[in-house]
């Protein structure tokens, strides 16, 4: 524990904005990878709907067209 | 409303808060944001009090930074470590679809810049009222942030009233 609690509670602020950085990442990593919205949600623990709603423009923005190593086979 | 009250800088600056409260990944505008804002529009003696006291928009950014990765090495993690990891896809920028609401110590701000230009005699809330507002927050951030900057809240005030009584005569 941190000595001074406004420490360990900024820490926790910082952990949340970090958090949702890091979901991006690894929802963009395994999209490029050939992952399915479905699966990314399933491992998630959450619906395709929210996973997509919440990613998919952001990651269709960064790669227009598929992905380099997303084949429509993998979708 | 407040904002009815604010002068044209201090529109600039408020908005230039939210955006940089967006960029640096803040999933509220905080106190320190306001302050950020203020140095990104650059704008009237509260632009001028910090610039001419070296503070700059780069370095109070990368303080905001510093301090989000004190907090949380402070529990263990390294976001150095997690960017690594994470490579090009980790970014904390919220995206422009999601509203992001000002903190409780932000509004306070706000309202405590309504105070200080009634006490000045002034109609218009100018940044420099902001500036002031922040200073009279306790425990903010921005405070925090200044003071690692080498700026005390003392030397800011003063600073500001040279300005004024400078930009008065």
């Amino acid at each position: 524990m941190p000595e001074d609690p406004r420490e360990g509670l900024e820490a926790v602020v910082a952990l949340r904005r970090t958090l949702e950085a890091l979901e991006a990442a690894q929802v963009e990593n395994a999209f490029v990878l050939g992952w399915s919205w479905a699966r990314i949600a399933e491992v998630l623990g959450v619906s395709k709907q929210a996973v997509h709603k919440k990613h998919a423009a952001r990651i269709k923005a960064r790669y227009p067209g598929e992905p380099p190593g997303r084949t429509r086979r993998n979708i | 409303m407040i904002f009815t009250r604010f002068a044209r800088e201090t529109r600039t600056s408020v908005e230039a808060a939210i955006e940089e409260a967006r960029m640096l990944g803040h999933d509220s505008i905080g106190d320190e944001d306001l302050l950020l804002g203020i140095l990104r529009a650059d704008e009237g003696i509260a632009a001028e009090s910090l610039s001419s006291l070296g503070v700059t928009l780069e370095d109070a950014r990368d303080e905001s930074e510093r301090m989000t990765s004190e907090a949380l090495s402070s529990v263990g993690i390294s976001l150095e470590d997690l960017r690594r990891q994470a490579g090009d896809a980790f970014d904390v920028r919220i995206p422009a679809d999601r509203r992001i609401p000002f903190s409780p110590r932000a509004k306070r701000a706000l309202e405590q810049a309504l105070g200080e230009a009634r006490v000045l005699g002034d109609n218009r809330i100018t940044s420099e009222h902001v500036l002031r507002g922040i200073l009279r927050v306790d425990e903010c951030t921005a405070v925090r942030m200044l003071a690692r900057l080498g700026v005390s809240p003392a030397t800011l005030e003063d600073r500001m009233s040279e300005l004024r009584g400078r930009a008065a005569s």
